[in-house]
């Protein structure tokens, strides 16, 4: 009895409520006998009588409380009593909240941990059913990683972008498959669909921005359909239960399927997602069905009871995007390219510039009568100087035949004499009057006159020969001939022939001289023009005779009247009056020494002689 | 949402397609009827204050009852049996696949259509329909033609199991 009552020291509180009830039944005991009150001490611990009244009136609670007590105190019932309900205990809590998993969890694990330090072959025992496949699974899903790896790598292995790629992979330290990988896994999860498994109804559709799809609803009844029929045709014993179809390529588009005990999750894929989705398509069914389970169960069509599966399922939608290139513009590239070529083709223009003035100067230097001092490029232009014969041939002549910009060259030249040949013999030909039977030729350091000319010409030649400097090149003037004009001597010989007649004493000429005068004109203006043909001029001398009749005075000055007078009728007739010279000779020079009429007649006449001049 | 999936069984040719086609929606041809087996269409009705959506598994009829697929019928919360009156061999089929769906996933609700009514002769006899109706069949008067009885065997029928 006195094991139920905790000791005062352990409880003060309830230690006072006894001694109340003590007392209050000792005063029930006086108010029965008051006898009692004296036998008693006032304050008892243990009050026989109380345990009687106790045992009278409480008997049946006290039998139910020492059961109890035995129970409890009794290690093999206690426990007989709690396994009972410890089941339902457990499942109740469970029920609840997760306390009971929480609290378990340590004790599991330590009794694991023991469990495996006393026989690690227990354990191994128990779990391999379970580990054999969950390890298979994880090597599978492992090598299937690393073969989609090494799949995309040697694809791209030898390709040009393959190269850019190995390059990359060199300058950022990674490997070559991480380059692959990271380069070619996009990918966008287009619409995921919740499909309950047993009837195919759609629990829940969610679907990336913009992306189209037909009645969701349907598409997953149909997609369900699509799965058992799959299973249906090839029989898949395997696969009725726990099976789905795994993943279905069409094109570009690709459907991974993950399955639950109620429901699958459907993703619509669009390029080349990595391994790393199906794990978030796992976990995140794996975490309704842990949340949901009993109202997945039960599902018979409502999916209010599911509660707000979207923000579940959005996570699955997502897309990886390629990284856009920091490529540099092509033009970067091209600005190299461009100086380079800009260079190239400046090296060029200069190069077949300088070889083009080079050719120049060399023509110039070639040419006789010029000499090239000095060529220089000087701000863009190339000056040119030296000496120039004035004779010499012009510079910028010989600049239109070259390919040169005449704009380009910038040409001084001094005046100077030259000696050498080709330029004496230009002088030469420019000093004297062109006469096309005479030939010149160069001949070494010599020049070589030939053919025939005149002799006034032929005088001419002889004082330019003289007039040159000492140290000019020989010209050689012995070869030319002495040659009249046959033309010219005719012409000469018949104007010489003629003469003009006169009567005694008269200063006009006699009648019919005028065909006489005429043809003296004629005769005159066609040796004009041959002498100057032949490059020379001629004069008409007009002598005046007188018969030896009168006095002499008078007969010289009656002559020079004869010739003055002929003198102006040729002018009338056509010939410059300072082409002709007139003279007198009175009778100082007869034409006839006889005193005969006729000699007298031949001696009153006017006689013309042809002369040249300068 | 509510969504109820239902199936449209009957013996081929007995018009199933035909009598829903023009009172549902749907995006696939039917040549998934030939190949899958099945075309699922929808048709929205009004139960009390809330719309059912009825998830319609036209599932191809077969004369050899045995050749339907039953994993068609999973999760089914009702279906329509389609008969041709003209037929009466097409009421044998449907018996019997009465008896296989019962027998395969249970005594979900389920009408009996009576198809092609429009026409006059019959190849049933109406005694053998009052049996199946006190066998407790409930069965409806249908025409693919007119169009007449589709609408209200959907609605019956989505009244049955949304209850």
């Amino acid at each position: 009895m006195a094991a139920i009552y905790p000791s005062d020291a352990d409880l003060p509180v309830d230690a006072d409520r006894r001694q109340r009830l003590a007392d209050l039944l000792l005063e029930v005991a006086r108010a029965i006998d008051p006898d009692v009150a004296t036998a008693l001490p006032r304050q008892l611990v243990v009050d026989p009588r109380l345990d009687a009244v106790k045992s009278v009136m409480l008997r049946t609670e006290l039998d139910v409380l020492e059961h109890l007590h035995q129970t409890v105190d009794d290690p093999e019932q206690l426990a007989e009593a709690v396994s009972g309900v410890l089941p339902h205990a457990i499942a109740l809590s469970a029920a609840r909240d997760e306390r009971l998993g929480q609290s378990l969890a340590p004790a599991m694990e330590r009794a694991t941990q023991a469990s495996i330090r006393r026989d690690p072959g227990t354990l191994v025992n128990i779990l391999y059913p379970v580990m054999g496949p969950a390890i298979r699974k994880a090597i599978a899903e492992s090598m299937n990683d690393k073969l989609q790896g090494l799949n995309q790598a040697m694809r791209h292995a030898f390709s040009l972008q393959g190269l850019r790629w190995r390059l990359e992979a060199l300058r950022s330290g990674s490997s070559f498959a991480d380059v692959v990988l990271r380069k070619t896994l996009v990918f966008r999860v287009e619409h995921v669909f919740l499909i309950h498994r047993k009837s195919g109804l759609l629990l829940e559709h969610v679907a990336a921005e913009d992306a189209t799809a037909r009645d969701p609803q349907l598409v997953s009844g149909m997609l369900t359909a699509i799965q058992d029929f799959v299973r249906d045709s090839f029989d898949d014993a395997s696969s009725v239960e726990g099976g789905a179809i795994d993943s279905l390529r069409l094109g570009d588009l690709l459907l991974w399927c993950e399955a639950g005990p109620q429901a699958y999750l459907a993703a619509v894929i669009r390029g080349n997602p990595p391994e790393g989705l199906r794990s978030t398509l796992r976990d995140t069914l794996a975490s309704i069905h842990d949340e949901l389970r009993n109202a997945l169960e039960d599902y018979n069509g409502d999916n209010a009871p599911l509660g707000d599966l979207v923000s579940r399922l959005s996570p699955c939608v997502r897309q990886q995007v390629q990284p856009p290139e920091r490529r540099l513009s092509p033009w970067l590239w091209a600005l190299p390219l461009l100086l380079l070529g800009l260079a190239g083709y400046w090296l060029v223009t200069r190069y077949v510039e300088n070889q083009r003035i080079a050719a120049y100067v060399e023509t110039l230097r070639a040419e006789p009568g010029i000499v090239v001092t000095s060529a220089e490029r000087l701000g863009g232009q190339w000056r040119i100087s030296g000496l120039r014969d004035p004779l010499a041939a012009d510079p910028r002549e010989l600049l239109q035949h070259t390919p040169i910009d005449p704009e380009l060259v910038i040409d001084r030249w001094e005046p100077y004499a030259a000696l050498s040949p080709g330029i004496v013999l230009k002088r030469i030909k420019a000093s004297l009057p062109p006469l096309p039977s005479v030939k010149f030729a160069l001949q070494g350091n010599a020049i070589h006159v030939r053919g025939g000319a005149p002799p006034d010409w032929i005088d001419k030649a002889r004082a330019f020969v003289r007039a040159l400097p000492a140290g000019a090149p020989a010209v050689n003037l012995a070869n030319i001939t002495d040659v009249e004009d046959p033309e010219y001597l005719k012409l000469r010989e018949d104007i010489q022939a003629l003469r003009i007649h006169f009567n005694s004493g008269a200063p006009d000429p006699s009648a019919g001289q005028e065909g006489a005068l005429d043809q003296v004109a004629a005769n005159m203006k066609a040796i004009i023009g041959v002498a100057r043909r032949l490059g020379f001029s001629v004069r008409l001398s007009l002598t005046g005779h007188a018969d030896a009749t009168g006095k002499q005075t008078s007969n010289l000055g009656l002559s020079i009247a004869r010739a003055e007078v002929v003198r102006s009728l040729l002018r009338s007739r056509g010939i410059a009056p300072e082409l002709m010279s007139v003279r007198g000779t009175g009778t100082l020079e007869p034409l006839a020494e006889g005193e005969a009429p006729d000699d007298m007649s031949s001696n009153r006449s006017v006689t013309f002689t042809i002369t040249t001049s300068e | 949402m509510l969504q109820k999936k239902i199936c449209l069984l009957g013996a081929f040719g007995v018009g199933k397609t035909s009598l829903t086609r023009r009172f549902v929606d749907s995006i696939f041809s039917d040549a998934y009827l030939t190949t899958v087996g099945v075309k699922i269409d929808k048709k929205s009705v009004p139960v009390g204050d809330q719309t059912v959506s009825l998830l319609i598994w036209d599932i191809a009829g077969e004369d050899d009852v045995s050749a339907v697929r039953t994993s068609y019928l999973r999760g089914a919360a009702g279906y329509l049996l389609v008969v041709d009156v003209t037929r009466a061999q097409t009421l044998d089929v449907a018996q019997s696949i009465r008896e296989r769906v019962a027998r395969e996933i249970g005594d979900i609700p389920f009408l009996c259509l009576l198809n092609k009514t429009d026409v006059v002769e019959w190849d049933i006899p109406t005694g053998r329909i009052d049996e199946l109706q006190a066998a407790g069949w409930n069965v409806l008067h249908t025409s693919a033609k007119t169009g007449a009885g589709v609408e209200s065997a959907f609605s019956d029928l989505a009244q049955r199991i949304s209850k």
